[in-house]
């Protein structure tokens, strides 16, 4: 079969145009419909995981209610659960990682876009970004065998020495000094999530107009001064959102946290002390559970977490979606 | 350009800015043309918008068959937007409609039954940059061969070689055919576009602006390639450059604001423009 | 004048002072993990490492099962997510650009991107090992491929985009369906991008140990069956990490070196393609 296009003529007298018009729609269609079907299949997804998850909460809310969320008792022996052990140490690690990051995710940033030579940028944004890669495991086995012992014997002691007999706050940093505990999974959480935060950051700087630099320059400013009243100040929302991002980030982060946090399901005041957090509890038990009730809460666990880290995202998502319309505009 | 536009009567040949036709082409007496071209794309009350800015303001026109159009005109005036209507290629863009009629060979294409693909495949087009396909020389040319036919190894050889010969780049290439078409210079880029184009034999040639980003020697190739082709095709150019138009062309169509000011051959266009907005375009005193 | 001028520079100094401070600090983590990981690693790794399952306290053995156990799931989750994530990210971006179903389900990935991998584990524990009754590395390679597609979907978009609309605009003039166009020359434009976005998704998974701990569970010895338990590197370095004996400690610090080295050959590569491919305005 030989289809002749330079007749015109013959091309509709054999009756070719309409079937390879044909076959043409129906591969136009079908490829169309496949990746349509693809893109609702990840909505699908996320649907599945929601229901998933509620479906295997449901017994724990129905046994405990909503006291599941402001119980402090995690009592497998009585089979009696609460959320709030793992939602607070999930909460102050994430909280303890953010103090600590975002002030040197910043600096990142700015030595990125304002004061590294060009020949350096790309190799050095990209060992920041490679901080990123390491999986969560390793940053797990570096800070048990490896950061605890060594902030067991120097940054927590001088913690407990000097901040621990300061009113108000001295609570958080009384105690002994184990090495484990909230402190150490906040501070290694810092580091996981230090990339993310000033890639995100990095980027938000460097779509500040030229112009508005340069003439901000031109007026005689220091390099410091156009950060803080220029770039800034033009990069507020990606900044946010940047933050949020990492903040979502420490809140699932599951093997690093499980690894030095030290599973303890008791509240102490202080950051020293051992907690536990929601993902660390379902790393740690999730195959022990030995009652249906358990299980549930630990399900019921997973469920808050995924709720949580969703509405951070979710926030997250907006402000950056918000920032790139601005920029495509 | 500010300076007055003199309105004083020269005599048309001494008007000292006309650009000077090529020497060595004769001139067709018009009425000996027109005894045997046909007319291929009849172009009736053409309107066009972008979303809701009107930017064709019904057109109306005839290409002609195995004869050379340009379209000219400033930037801006809907030259290359009704390009884009011939082979409806702005229907990928859901904010761009288009109005009217647009007959080729008598039938409406702009006749949503008409089927879009059999169309652009009937309607070649060569775009202002080179668009090699990420693909092997000899894989661009048989692009759209292998889409509406099925030919034999050797018959695909010859079809391949044909087209590439055509747009004068053979010599150039007939070593390299499986390496990448993006490692060609840019005039070869475009040479290359021109023999995918030409390879499937439309019957209607559209080039936009195709040498407006080419050096002069590449840029001289493709005209002559016009030249060459004209015999077979319905070609249709858009250009901002009016050397150009006068060297490559038969008509003329001179647009502006969306308006098809004037047509003509290119001779009459050149020469004796009827219109005071086309004299002083092609003077170069417009603005 | 002078003063104030005197007291900004300083300002000026003191502030990129401490941004420079920032920058040392974040790769001398990177150095510091790396150097840790060779010290530790390097002496575990011999023949036996390569060879030999992992042993039981106080015996010798090595970390093939799984080696073995990383490398099938990933792949698995690899040929499952690649397609998928590509198609829905064709989706993003050549038919539904503006689309309401495109823009939640962009939102919905983005989310997914950076979901806590552990909720992952638990819904395939709920949907796959609940059901079948046993965990498996099915389980966990399913797993990792929920995983894996959100990474390419975003990738596989971004580069789609990049693709300029000239190349596509040729194609269509060719008279090529829209699907021969994305297929034939569309895809080869985005060629390099979109294996970086696969090569990142594969580092990504790789790496994950969360989402196996109740699905893949882990398996002491040596198996191919994935309908039943199989061990993985990542679950093997937190066991045998938290245990309390030595010869175990030395075999995770041999896994966890393999397993970053690998993944961070990846991101490399993977960055190095990106760049090389990036469009030319």
């Amino acid at each position: 079969m030989e289809a002749r296009l330079d007749d015109p003529a013959a091309v509709t007298a054999m009756g070719l145009a309409p079937r390879v018009m044909r076959r043409q729609r129906l591969g136009d269609a079908l490829f169309r419909g496949l990746t349509k079907a693809f893109a609702i299949g990840v909505l699908l997804l996320l649907g599945g995981v929601m229901v998933a998850l509620v479906n295997g909460a449901l017994p724990a809310f129905r046994k405990f209610g909503l006291g599941f969320l402001i119980s402090d008792a995690w009592n497998p022996v009585k089979d009696n659960f609460g959320a709030v052990p793992a939602m607070y140490g999930t909460v102050v690690t994430s909280v303890i990682a953010m103090v600590l990051a975002v002030p040197v995710a910043f600096g990142i940033a700015v030595f990125l876009t304002e004061l590294c030579p060009p020949v350096l940028r790309r190799p050095i944004g990209m060992m920041i970004e490679l901080l990123a890669a390491i999986p969560s495991i390793i940053y797990g086995v570096w800070g048990l065998l490896v950061v605890a012992p060594v902030l067991q014997t120097t940054l927590q002691p001088f913690l407990i020495d000097t901040l621990g007999n300061v009113p108000l706050i001295g609570d958080l940093f009384s105690g002994a000094p184990y090495g484990l505990g909230v402190l150490t999974a906040g501070m290694i959480l810092a580091v996981m999530v230090l990339p993310f935060i000033a890639a995100v950051i990095r980027d938000v700087f460097l779509t500040v107009p030229a112009m508005l630099r340069e003439s901000a320059y031109g007026m005689g400013a220091t390099t410091a001064e156009v950060v803080r009243a220029i770039v800034i100040p033009h990069s507020r929302v990606g900044i946010v959102g940047g933050v949020m991002l990492g903040l979502g980030r420490a809140l699932g982060e599951t093997m690093a946290v499980t690894f030095v946090i030290g599973n303890d399901h008791h509240i102490h005041a202080s950051l020293l002390a051992t907690g536990t957090s929601i993902a660390a509890t379902l790393a740690n038990e999730f195959t022990e559970a030995v009652s249906n009730i358990y299980t549930s809460s630990l399900i019921a666990l997973g469920l808050i977490l995924f709720v949580i880290t969703f509405v951070v995202l979710a926030g997250a998502n907006v402000l950056l979606w918000r920032l790139s319309a601005r920029e495509s505009t | 350009m500010t300076y007055e536009i003199q309105p004083v009567e020269i005599p048309n040949r001494q008007r000292p800015h006309l650009i000077q036709m090529p020497a060595v082409e004769t001139p067709k007496p018009i009425a000996e043309a027109q005894e045997q071209v046909q007319p291929k794309v009849q172009i009736k009350d053409l309107r066009f918008y972008y979303k809701n800015y009107e930017a064709l303001k019904g057109i109306n026109l005839t290409l002609h068959d195995k004869r050379v159009t340009a379209f000219i005109g400033p930037s801006g005036c809907g030259k290359s937007t009704l390009l884009r209507v011939l082979n409806r290629i702005y229907e990928l863009y859901p904010d761009q409609r288009a109005t009217g009629e647009v007959l080729v060979d008598g039938q409406d294409i702009l006749d949503p039954r008409h089927d879009l693909n059999l169309l652009r495949a009937r309607i070649g087009m060569v775009f202002q940059k080179p668009t090699p396909f990420p693909m092997s020389i000899y894989d661009n040319v048989a692009f759209g061969v292998r889409l509406y036919e099925r030919l034999s190894p050797r018959r695909l050889d010859e079809r391949v070689e044909e087209a590439l010969r055509r747009a004068a780049l053979w010599d150039e290439v007939k070593d390299k055919l499986r390496e990448s078409g993006l490692s060609l210079s840019g005039g070869q880029q475009q040479r290359l576009c021109i023999a995918r184009a030409i390879a499937v034999k439309p019957e209607i040639l559209l080039l936009d602006e195709p040498a407006s980003a080419l050096d002069p020697i590449s840029t001289q190739r493709i005209e002559e390639l016009i030249a060459d082709l004209k015999s077979d095709y319905c070609i249709v150019i858009v250009t901002h450059n009016m050397q150009q138009a006068a060297r490559s062309s038969d008509y003329t169509a001179f647009m502006y604001l969306g308006q098809l000011i004037e047509f003509n051959t290119t001779e009459t266009i050149f020469t004796h423009p009827h219109e005071r907005q086309t004299e002083d375009y092609i003077t170069g005193r417009f603005g | 004048m002078i003063t104030i001028y005197v007291r900004r520079r300083a300002a000026n100094f003191a502030i990129l002072s401490l941004s420079l401070l920032a920058t040392a600090v974040g790769l001398l983590v990177l150095f510091l993990i790396l150097w840790t990981l060779l010290r530790h690693g390097l002496p575990a790794l011999s023949v036996a490492f390569f060879t030999e399952s992992t042993p039981a306290p106080g015996n010798a053995g090595g970390m093939i099962n799984a080696i073995y156990g990383s490398l099938v799931m990933t792949a698995v989750a690899t040929l499952v997510g690649t397609p998928i994530g590509v198609l829905t990210g064709t989706y993003l971006a050549e038919f539904a650009r503006g689309a309401r179903l495109a823009l939640v389900v962009r939102f919905i990935n983005d989310i997914l991107l950076s979901a806590p991998s552990i909720v992952i584990g638990v819904f395939v524990y709920g949907v796959m090992v609940a059901r079948m009754g046993h965990f498996s590395a099915w389980s966990g390679a399913a797993a990792l491929a929920i995983i894996f597609v959100p990474v390419v979907v975003r990738t596989t978009e971004n580069m789609l985009t990049l693709v300029p609309a000239s190349l596509r605009e040729a194609a269509v003039a060719m008279g090529a369906p829209q699907w021969k166009v994305i297929v034939m020359v569309v895809y080869r434009a985005a060629l390099q991008g979109m294996l970086t976005g696969v090569m990142l998704a594969v580092a990504r998974v790789a790496g994950e140990s969360a989402p196996l701990l109740f699905t893949a569970f882990g398996n002491q010895f040596w198996s191919t069956d994935m309908n039943g338990p199989m061990a993985n590197l990542p679950l093997v370095i937190f066991q045998f990490a938290l245990s309390p004996y030595a010869d175990w400690h030395l075999l995770a610090w041999g896994g966890a070196l393999i397993i970053t080295l690998a993944i961070l050959a990846l991101n490399v590569a993977a960055r190095l393609i990106a760049n090389r491919s990036s469009f030319s305005k």
